[in-house]
C-alpha cells in the first residue's frame, strides 16, 4: 500500500516537477520577448514624436515652414544610418526578419544569432522611427525570436535542439500577442506561420507566453489595441458574396504588393546607387512624395483607424492613397530600409476594403449600414495571404473587434483570398523570398531539414583502393578477398579515375583470359558521384541514378575522400524524417 | 496642529512681502459666476482676513486676447486663473512670470508640496488649482417622457433629440465630441485630430447640427439658456451645472460620457504690480484647507492629494460632493483629458479653421 502511494505520489510530483517547468520557461520566453517588444513599439512611438511623423507633432509644427524640408531631412538620415548599420554591423549585410525565422525554425539549426537580431531591430528601429512606409510587426517578430532563442540557450532545459525551436515559438507568440493584444492569435501564428507543426509540447509554453504577453501589454502597460469597431455592425445575408468578391480582389492586390515589393528589389539591384546610399534614396523620394501625401509616411495607424469610418474618405483618394501605399511600401523595402509587411498589408488592405465598401453601397442591398466590415474583410483578405497565416488573420480579427458577425465575414473573404493567392503568388511573401532563395517550403520542411546535413559523418573511409597499373587478377582478388563487390581506382596522388565491380573484372578476365591487363582499361566512372560538400538531400536525389552499392565522395579537385553506401543514406533519411515526425508530435 | 499651521502662514507671509507698497487691492482675473463666489468664499475672504488685504476681481472669460492687451499697459492684473491650455501658451508667448512653486504650502501632515499636488500642476508659470471639467447638460424636463441621452453621440442626434443646442464659441471640446462620435477611441482622438481628414471629420459632424447652434461666450450663459428653456442641450462647465441642478434645483442634467477635463491653474501677469503678495497670494489659495473648502461651494476636483481625501459635504445642501466630482470614477469611463501641449501649439490653425467653418455658415 504504502509503496503504491508512494510511487503515485512521486508520479505526481514528476508531473507537477514538469508543468512547473514548463509554465516557467513559457513566462520567462515570453515575458522577455513581450518586454523587448513594447519597448520596441514605445521607441517607434518616441521617435516619431520627435522627427515629425506622428500626426500629432506635424500638427503641433504647422506654423513651421520647414516641415517638408525636416521630413525630407529625417528620411534621408535615417536611410543612410540603415545603410551603414547593414554594411558594418550585420553579417552578410542583410537585416533579417520573419523568413529567416521560418527558416531557422524549419531547417533545425533553431537558433538566432544575437548579434543579427539586434543589429535587425536597430535598423527596423531607424526605418520606422525616421518615418519609412515599412511595418513593425516582421521586425517585433524577429525580436522576439531573437530573445526566446537567446532564454532558450540560457535556461538549461534537457531538451537539447528542441529547447531553442520552442523559444523561437514563444517569443514569437508573445510578439504578436503583445503588439495585437490578442493571446489565440499570437499562439496560431508562431504555429501556422513560423513552426508548421502543432506538437503539444510546443503548445503548453507557447501558449503561456502569448498569455503573458497579453496580460503585459493589456494590463500592466495598458498598450491600446490596434482597433476596436464599435457597435454591432449589421450584415445582410447577400453581402456574404459580396465578402467572397473581396476575398479573391483582395488577393489580386496582395500579389500584386508582393510582386511590387520583389520588382522593386530587382530594379534596386540593378540601379547604379551603392548598396549603402539605397535607404536614403528611398528615403529621400518618400519625403517628397509624402509634401502631397503625407498619409504615406510611416505605419499609418491613424490612416488605419479613419477607414473603418464610411465617411472618412472620398472614393478617388482611396484609390490614389492604395496604390501610394503599395508603391511607398515597395520602394522603402526594395531599397533597403527595414521593417515588415505585415503592418503596410493591413493598411494596403482597409484601404481596398474601404473602396470595395463604396463600390458595395451603390451595388449590394443593405451594405450601407456595413462599411466598416468592408474595410476590415479587406484587411484581412490582403493580409493573410501576404503573411501566409490564415488562420491567424481570422483570430486577430476576432480578439481585435471581439464582434462575431464581423469574424464571420472575416472569414469568408480570408480563405478566398488565401485560395486565390496561392495558385497564381504562392504560399506567402516570407515563402517567396525564401524559395528565391533556394530553400522552398512549398512541399514541407523534409528537404530544407535534409539540405541543411552535410553527409560529413557518413563518409566511410573503408573501401577497396585498387591502383593504377594493377593487373585485373590483382583487382579481382583484393575485391574478393575485402568481401566487397566495388574496387575504386585512386593515384598515388589521391586523384580517383574511374570504379571497377567484381562482376566487371571477373567477365573481363573469362571472356578474354587477360588477367595480366591494366586495371585502368575497366575503370569506369560512377554513375553517381559526390561532392564532399554535397547535403544529404542533393545526395539522395544523386544516388537516385546508378546501381553501384557505394557512391564515392570527392573533394573539389577530384581526389577521393571517402565513399557513402547507398544504402546508409537510406538510413539517414528514415531517421531524419523519423525525427520531423517525433518532433511535430511530442508530447510535453 | 492648527496652530501650526497659522504659524508657518505668518512666516510665509511675513517673509514675502516687503517690497512692494502694501497699500491696495489685489487683483485676481477670474470667471465670475458661481465659481468666483466659491473662490470668495474658500480663500478670498479668508486671505483678506488673514493679511489685510482686500481681493478685488477682474472679469476674465477664457483666451489670450485680453492677457495680450493688459500686459502692454499699466499692471492692473496681479494674478490670473486661466485654463492649463492658455496658461501654456501664455507662458510660452512670455505673457506671464516664471514661477517654481515658491510659497506653496506643504500638506497639513507635513508631505511638502511637490509631492502633494499632482503629477505636471506646477508648470514653469505657475500651479494647477483645481480640475474642473466640459460637459453637456440637458434640459430634464424636456425629456422627461422620452428617452434621456447619456452619451456624447446624442448632442449630434437631432432626430432623437431634438432642440436647440447652446455651444461655447470656439473649437475646445467640440471637435473633441465631433470626432468621438464616429465611435473613435479616446486614446487616438489628438492624434486623429491632427490629421486634415480629422478636421475635416469633426466639422462635418458640426456642420449636421449648425442650424440647430445658440452660440455663448460667458459660462454664465450656458446655464441661463438651459434654464429660460431656450435650449435642450448645453455644453458648460460641470461646476455650474451642479449647481444649477444642486443648489437651485433646477431640472438640469449633466451627461458625464466624453467630459473633457482640464485644470485651472494660477499665474502671474508680466507686468503685475503686486508680484509679491500675488506669488503669497498664490501659496494661500492653495493651500490644502482652501482646496478643500472650494469643494464645499463648486464640484471641481483639487489637485493635491491632502486635499482629495478632504472632499466632503455641499456647505448650503449637504450634498456628498465626491459623486460630483468629475474625477468620480463613474463619470471617468470615456473622459477625455484634454490634450493642452496640443492646443497650446496649435491653437491659431485651429482657431482659423473653426472660422473658416463659422463663416462657411454665414454664407449659406
Amino acid at each position: 500500500m504504502a509503496s503504491w502511494l508512494n510511487s503515485k505520489l512521486a508520479g505526481g510530483i514528476s508531473v507537477g516537477r514538469r508543468a512547473l517547468a514548463v509554465s516557467t520557461r513559457g513566462l520567462i520566453m515570453g515575458g522577455v520577448a513581450s518586454l523587448a517588444a513594447l519597448g520596441f513599439v514605445a521607441a517607434i512611438q518616441w521617435l516619431n514624436d520627435l522627427f515629425w511623423v506622428s500626426p500629432r507633432s506635424r500638427m503641433m509644427a504647422t506654423d513651421w515652414p520647414w516641415l517638408p524640408l525636416a521630413t525630407i531631412a529625417v528620411l534621408v538620415c535615417g536611410g543612410l544610418i540603415v545603410g551603414l548599420i547593414a554594411r558594418y554591423l550585420l553579417p552578410g549585410g542583410q537585416a533579417h526578419g520573419p523568413p529567416e525565422v521560418i527558416e531557422t525554425a524549419q531547417d533545425g539549426s533553431n537558433d538566432v544569432d544575437l548579434r543579427t537580431g539586434a543589429g535587425s531591430a536597430l535598423s527596423a528601429l531607424t526605418s520606422l522611427g525616421a518615418g519609412a512606409s515599412v511595418g513593425q510587426y516582421g521586425p517585433l517578430v524577429h525580436l522576439g525570436a531573437t530573445m526566446g532563442s537567446l532564454v532558450g540557450r540560457i535556461m538549461p532545459s534537457g531538451q537539447g535542439n528542441a529547447a531553442g525551436l520552442i523559444g523561437i515559438g514563444c517569443g514569437v507568440a508573445a510578439a504578436i500577442a503583445t503588439a495585437f493584444s490578442a493571446p489565440i492569435a499570437g499562439v496560431l501564428f508562431a504555429h501556422e506561420v513560423v513552426l508548421r507543426q502543432y506538437s503539444l509540447r510546443a503548445f503548453a509554453p507557447i501558449t503561456v507566453a502569448a498569455t503573458i504577453g497579453f496580460v503585459l501589454a493589456s494590463y500592466v502597460f495598458e498598450h491600446e489595441p490596434l482597433f476596436r469597431i464599435p457597435g454591432a455592425p449589421r450584415v445582410e445575408p447577400a453581402e456574404y458574396g459580396a465578402f467572397i468578391l473581396i476575398g479573391i480582389g483582395g488577393a489580386v492586390v496582395a500579389t500584386g504588393f508582393m510582386r511590387a515589393i520583389l520588382a522593386a528589389d530587382e530594379l534596386a539591384e540593378r540601379t547604379p546607387i551603392p548598396p549603402v546610399l539605397r535607404p536614403a534614396t528611398a528615403g529621400a523620394l518618400l519625403g517628397i512624395l509624402a509634401i502631397w501625401i503625407p498619409d504615406i509616411l510611416g505605419i499609418g495607424q491613424q490612416v488605419l483607424r479613419f477607414t473603418i469610418i464610411p465617411e472618412a474618405f472620398g472614393t478617388i483618394e482611396l484609390a490614389v492613397l492604395l496604390v501610394a501605399k503599395i508603391l511607398a511600401t515597395a520602394l522603402c523595402l526594395g531599397f533597403g530600409f527595414v521593417g515588415g509587411v505585415f503592418s503596410p498589408a493591413l493598411l494596403i488592405g482597409a484601404l481596398f476594403g474601404a473602396l470595395t465598401g463604396h463600390a458595395a453601397v451603390v451595388l449590394v442591398p443593405g451594405a450601407a449600414d456595413s462599411a466598416s466590415v468592408y474595410a476590415i474583410c479587406g484587411l484581412a483578405a490582403v493580409t493573410s495571404p501576404v503573411i501566409g497565416g490564415p488562420i491567424t488573420t481570422i483570430l486577430i480579427v476576432f480578439e481585435l473587434t471581439r464582434n462575431y458577425v464581423l469574424t464571420t465575414a472575416v472569414m469568408v473573404s480570408v480563405v478566398f483570398a488565401n485560395l486565390v493567392s496561392y495558385r497564381i503568388f504562392g504560399r506567402s511573401m516570407f515563402d517567396e523570398v525564401l524559395r528565391r532563395r533556394g530553400c522552398d517550403l512549398s512541399l514541407g520542411r523534409d528537404e530544407l531539414m535534409l539540405s541543411h546535413r552535410s553527409i560529413g559523418p557518413h563518409i566511410s573511409h573503408e573501401y577497396v583502393h585498387v591502383h593504377p597499373g594493377e593487373t585485373i587478377a590483382e583487382a579481382r582478388h583484393r575485391i574478393a578477398a575485402a568481401d566487397e563487390t566495388e574496387g575504386h581506382v585512386i593515384d598515388a596522388e589521391g586523384y580517383y579515375h574511374g570504379t571497377v565491380t567484381l562482376a566487371g573484372l571477373t567477365r573481363a578476365q573469362d571472356d578474354t583470359a587477360a588477367a595480366d591487363d591494366d586495371v585502368m582499361s575497366l575503370a569506369r566512372h560512377a554513375d553517381a558521384i559526390l561532392d564532399s560538400n554535397a547535403n544529404i538531400w542533393s545526395a539522395l536525389a544523386e544516388a537516385e541514378q546508378g546501381t553501384a552499392r557505394e557512391l564515392p565522395v570527392l573533394d573539389e579537385e577530384g581526389r577521393m575522400i571517402g565513399v557513402i553506401e547507398r544504402q546508409q543514406l537510406v538510413g539517414v533519411y528514415r531517421r531524419a524524417l523519423f525525427g520531423i515526425r517525433r518532433e511535430e508530435h511530442a508530447a510535453p | 496642529m492648527r496652530l501650526i499651521v497659522m504659524l508657518m502662514l505668518a512666516c510665509a507671509l511675513g517673509q514675502t512681502v516687503g517690497a512692494e507698497p502694501a497699500h491696495g487691492p489685489l487683483v485676481v482675473a477670474t470667471w465670475g459666476g458661481v465659481y468666483e463666489r466659491s473662490q470668495r468664499a474658500a480663500y478670498f475672504d479668508p486671505y483678506t482676513e488673514a493679511t489685510g488685504t482686500p481681493i478685488q476681481t477682474a472679469s476674465y472669460s477664457g483666451g489670450l486676447g485680453t492677457l495680450r492687451k493688459r500686459v502692454q499697459g499699466p499692471g492692473d492684473w496681479d494674478v490670473i486663473d486661466m485654463t492649463m491650455a492658455d496658461h501654456r501658451r501664455a507662458c510660452a508667448e512670455g505673457l506671464l512670470q516664471s514661477y517654481s512653486g515658491e510659497g506653496l504650502m506643504p500638506a497639513p501632515d507635513g508631505t511638502p508640496a511637490e509631492r502633494d499636488f499632482i503629477r505636471s500642476a506646477i508648470t514653469p508659470c505657475g500651479v494647477a488649482h483645481n480640475l474642473f471639467s466640459t460637459v453637456v447638460a440637458f434640459d430634464e424636463d424636456f425629456f422627461r417622457y422620452t428617452a434621456q441621452p447619456h452619451r456624447i453621440e446624442h448632442l449630434f442626434d437631432t432626430e432623437r433629440f431634438p432642440g436647440k443646442r447652446a455651444l461655447h464659441k470656439r473649437p475646445d471640446a467640440l471637435l473633441e465630441w465631433a470626432l468621438l462620435s464616429y465611435g473613435v477611441p479616446v486614446g487616438d482622438l489628438y492624434d486623429l485630430l491632427s490629421t486634415e481628414r480629422g478636421l475635416n471629420l469633426a466639422f462635418k459632424r458640426l456642420d449636421e447640427i449648425r442650424e440647430h447652434i445658440v452660440w455663448w461666450e460667458s459660462p454664465e450663459e450656458a446655464v441661463e439658456l438651459l434654464r429660460r428653456e431656450d435650449v435642450t442641450f448645453a455644453m458648460g462647465y460641470n461646476g455650474r451645472f451642479f449647481d444649477a441642478a444642486v443648489v437651485q434645483n433646477e431640472p438640469v442634467r449633466i451627461i458625464w460620457d466624453a467630459q473633457v477635463y482640464e485644470f485651472e491653474t494660477w499665474g502671474i501677469p508680466r507686468n503685475a504690480a503686486h508680484p509679491e503678495r500675488a506669488r503669497q497670494f498664490i501659496g494661500y489659495a492653495t493651500r490644502t484647507q482652501s482646496l478643500a473648502r472650494q469643494t464645499r461651494y463648486i464640484a471641481y476636483g483639487p489637485t493635491r492629494a491632502s486635499a482629495i481625501r478632504r472632499v466632503g459635504k455641499h456647505a448650503s445642501t449637504g450634498v456628498d460632493m465626491r459623486a460630483h466630482m468629475p474625477s468620480h470614477p463613474l463619470h471617468m469611463e470615456r473622459a477625455i483629458r484634454k490634450d493642452v501641449d496640443w492646443y497650446a501649439h496649435t491653437r491659431q490653425h485651429l482657431n482659423e479653421r473653426f472660422q473658416v467653418w463659422l463663416a462657411a455658415g454665414d454664407a449659406q
